[in-house]
């Protein structure tokens, strides 16, 4: 077997795979075939190498077969170069002899292919007649291949320098628009995040400014009579100072503002000095470019921006479009404000009306409470005097009837006396009762009657002074701990002394303990037990049913108190939790109970709701604060 | 004796003008709300000169109701349209009850000072 290493090294230099492949196979029985497609490949392979014999096609990418021959000649002056050629033009192969080559072969080879390689492996040189002749034309060619590759080179320098301005731009385009898009988005999402319109409008302009370099941006809101744009918001100090003096403009069409209003369009002007309708702004003397954007919501334009540039034609196309579409999401931005604000007033106004109407209704109930409360009072104690005058009138008779103890004696003077002071003439009332018949003199003096008066005058001022407790009560330092809601009210309920039976209880086993004041929520199902029982009074099986369990929130466990009565009307419904409203008349109500046991639930971070209609009974929900 | 009808939900207030009546020389039958006002009605009609209505009072149902006195005053009138009615009324309402006037009450009555019932008593009795 041959050895390859000892085998002379033929390197070839061809673009073509079939070409290579066709000489690898004649010559690679007797020669290692090194190959290379490019010819710079070529020269590094032919460097390290070095090999005995190179063949060059030599029509060659990135240079031609000649100029590589030349570069082989000077690196490997010992190694013959032999070029293969399809040899159409006149002088090839003088031009490649002059380039450097010790052979010529013409393309396509032949059987003499082998032959031709062996004789100048074993040093054949092919001689050149008129050598000096060629080698100019062979320089000649050099020299136009190298202007040619100059000239190729500085074109395609200039198309690169082309391509990088182009590039740039592009870049740069990209870039503004993604800001754009970027600052559209975070508008966007102010929509939702800044109802206070103010800070709105000021983000607003701060963005418009800072992400695309304009010197000045503003918005203006229409006045409510419409006649002019008022300037909301204005960038830097010039824009504060705007807002400052109140800097407003008519809606009319003098101004590009009031244009851009009344057109529901884009105004723009990419050099102000050539537009009139400019409204002249001392403040924003530097202004090159201007453009206002209308804002406009549901057809109706709410106000206008301004965008300014100290620039000339500062405003691409790109610019204006991606600004309007700005604009009509600050727009609807700006309406959401307005709507919130408006809302906010609203229901500052139902809440003022509310309490307004609580507060009357209260004072209105107050005032009919005590009025019918105190309503006996005088006239108990009217009959009180009548009857103690013609008491006294009796008592006067003492002395006439001669009774001669000193002290009662000395005490008749007195009441004779005082009763004179007084402007009493009791002998005359003495002699109208003894005109009278015994029966009507009876029930003037009945010492039982006047105790009566007596006690409804007592009763009565008892009972207006009781609701100090009641409106106190709710007031007082509440002292936290877990109670078990189902003892407490079982024990409340003992304590009622309801007849047996009314009064029904279920409780949940997982019930939790509630963190309450004791004393306040006993007093809470005290009164929700006492008014279902009072208002069972014409029910016939009169039933209350007491239930307890977890809330469907967690946090809180749920105690209902329902009955079996009459119900509570829907007209009355919101009054019941009113203080003094009371439906009970005599029975004895002050009114305070239900607006009380609210407020102590409340106060408990609770809640109480009533569910009641006519002739279904009532149903109170009292959720209060579970003991973790 | 000339004989009133008093109906008032509130005891102390009834009582103490059922007294306060009783010295100026009346019968007086009371009662506690609708029902059992038009009942005591039915039952002395021929004695009954006058009636003396609350205002607020539980209604014929026995629920509490705002103006229940204007159902017994049609109740009353029904069962004898004769009968002079008075409505007591707190002093805030002297609207409801003027309207109780315009639907056939002979008059209305803030109540406080009692004697004044009795002379506006007087009055109607002696103009009927």
């Amino acid at each position: 077997m041959t050895d390859q290493r000892k085998l002379p090294q033929i390197l070839y230099i061809e673009d073509s795979d079939e070409a290579r492949s066709l000489v690898r196979r004649l010559l690679s029985l007797k020669y290692v075939v090194l190959e290379a497609a490019d010819p710079l490949d070529g020269l590094q392979l032919a460097e390290e190498t070095h090999p005995s014999l190179i063949l060059l096609d030599d029509d060659l990418p990135h240079m031609t077969g000649n100029e590589a021959a030349t570069r082989l000649r000077k690196m490997l002056p010992d190694t013959p170069i032999v070029i293969l050629s399809a040899g159409i033009s006149n002088g090839a192969r003088e031009r490649a002899l002059a380039a450097g080559a010790v052979g010529f072969i013409s393309k396509p080879i032949d059987d003499m292919f082998e032959e031709q390689v062996d004789a100048y492996l074993n040093g054949k040189v092919e001689k050149l007649e008129n050598a000096e002749e060629y080698l100019r034309a062979y320089q000649q060619e050099l020299v136009e291949r190298l202007e040619d590759n100059i000239r190729q080179l500085s074109s395609t320098v200039e198309k690169n320098k082309h391509l990088l301005q182009q590039n740039q731009r592009m870049f740069s385009m990209l870039e503004r628009r993604h800001k754009l898009l970027e600052t559209a988005a975070r508008v966007g999402q102010m929509v939702t995040s800044i109802l206070d319109i103010n800070d709105l409008l000021k983000y607003t302009v701060n963005i418009i400014c800072s992400e695309f370099n304009f010197y000045y941006s503003g918005i203006f809101l229409m006045s409510d009579d419409e006649k002019w744009a008022v300037l909301r918001a204005g960038y830097a100090a010039a824009g504060r100072k705007m807002v400052a003096e109140n800097y407003r403009l008519h809606v009319d069409e003098k101004s590009m503002i009031g244009n851009s209003i009344i057109k529901q369009q884009a105004q723009i002007a990419l050099d102000v000095a050539g537009k009139e309708s400019r409204f002249k702004n001392p403040f924003l003397s530097d202004t090159r470019s201007e453009m206002a954007l209308p804002l406009i919501v549901n057809s109706h334009a709410v106000g206008a921006l301004t965008v300014q540039s100290n620039e000339l034609n500062a405003f691409t196309e790109e610019d204006i479009t991606s600004l309007q579409a700005m604009a009509d999401q600050i727009a609807i931005a700006i309406n959401n404000a307005q709507l919130m604000s408006k809302l906010e007033v609203a229901t500052a106004e139902l809440v003022r009306t509310k309490t307004f109407e609580a507060i009357a209704t209260a004072t209105g109930e107050a005032i009919h409470w005590v009025g019918n409360k105190a309503a006996p009072i005088p006239g108990s104690i009217k009959r009180v005097r009548e009857d103690l005058i013609y008491l006294f009138a009796l008592a006067a008779q003492l002395n006439a009837s001669g009774v001669e103890n000193e002290s009662i004696t000395a005490a008749v003077q007195t009441v004779r006396e005082e009763a004179d002071a007084q402007g009493i003439d009791l002998k005359k009332v003495f002699a109208e009762m003894s005109a009278m018949k015994p029966n009507r003199l009876q029930a003037l003096v009945s010492v039982e009657s006047l105790m009566e008066d007596l006690n409804i005058a007592e009763n009565s001022a008892v009972t207006i002074l009781g609701i100090k407790e009641d409106l106190i009560g709710p007031a007082r330092q509440r002292s936290l701990a877990a109670v078990s809601l189902s003892e407490m009210i079982a024990g409340t309920v003992a304590n009622m002394g309801l007849p047996d039976h009314v009064v029904e209880m279920e409780w949940a086993d997982d019930m939790p303990d509630a963190l309450v004041d004791a004393r306040q929520v006993e007093q809470v199902f005290n009164n929700l037990i006492k008014n279902s029982w009072e208002a069972l009074s014409q029910t016939p099986a009169p039933k209350i049913f007491v239930k307890g369990r977890c809330d469907n929130n967690p946090d809180f466990v749920l105690v209902t108190v329902k009955d079996n009565g009459p119900g509570i009307p829907k007209e009355i419904q919101e009054k019941i939790w009113v203080s003094f409203f009371t439906t009970k008349g005599g029975s004895g109500g002050t009114g305070l109970g239900l607006s009380s046991v609210m407020q102590i639930v409340n106060q408990h971070g609770g809640s109480i709701s009533l569910e009641s209609e006519v002739g279904k009974g009532a149903l109170f929900s009292v959720r209060l604060p579970i003991a973790k | 004796m000339t004989t009133v009808l008093l109906v008032d939900d509130e005891k102390l207030v009834l009582r103490s003008l059922e007294k306060t009546l009783l010295r100026a020389g009346y019968d007086v039958i009371t009662a506690l709300d609708c029902k059992s006002g038009s009942e005591a009605f039915a039952q002395n009609m021929d004695k009954i000169e006058i009636a003396v209505l609350d205002l607020n009072m539980p209604s014929f149902d026995g629920t509490p109701k705002t103006g229940a006195g204007l159902d017994l005053l049609m109740d009353l009138k029904k069962q004898k349209s004769s009968v002079p009615v008075i409505i007591l009324t707190a002093y805030d309402e002297v609207t409801k009850a003027k309207d109780a006037v315009a639907g056939g009450a002979s008059a209305f009555f803030v109540k406080g000072r009692e004697q004044g019932l009795v002379e506006l008593i007087r009055r109607l009795l002696w103009v009927a």
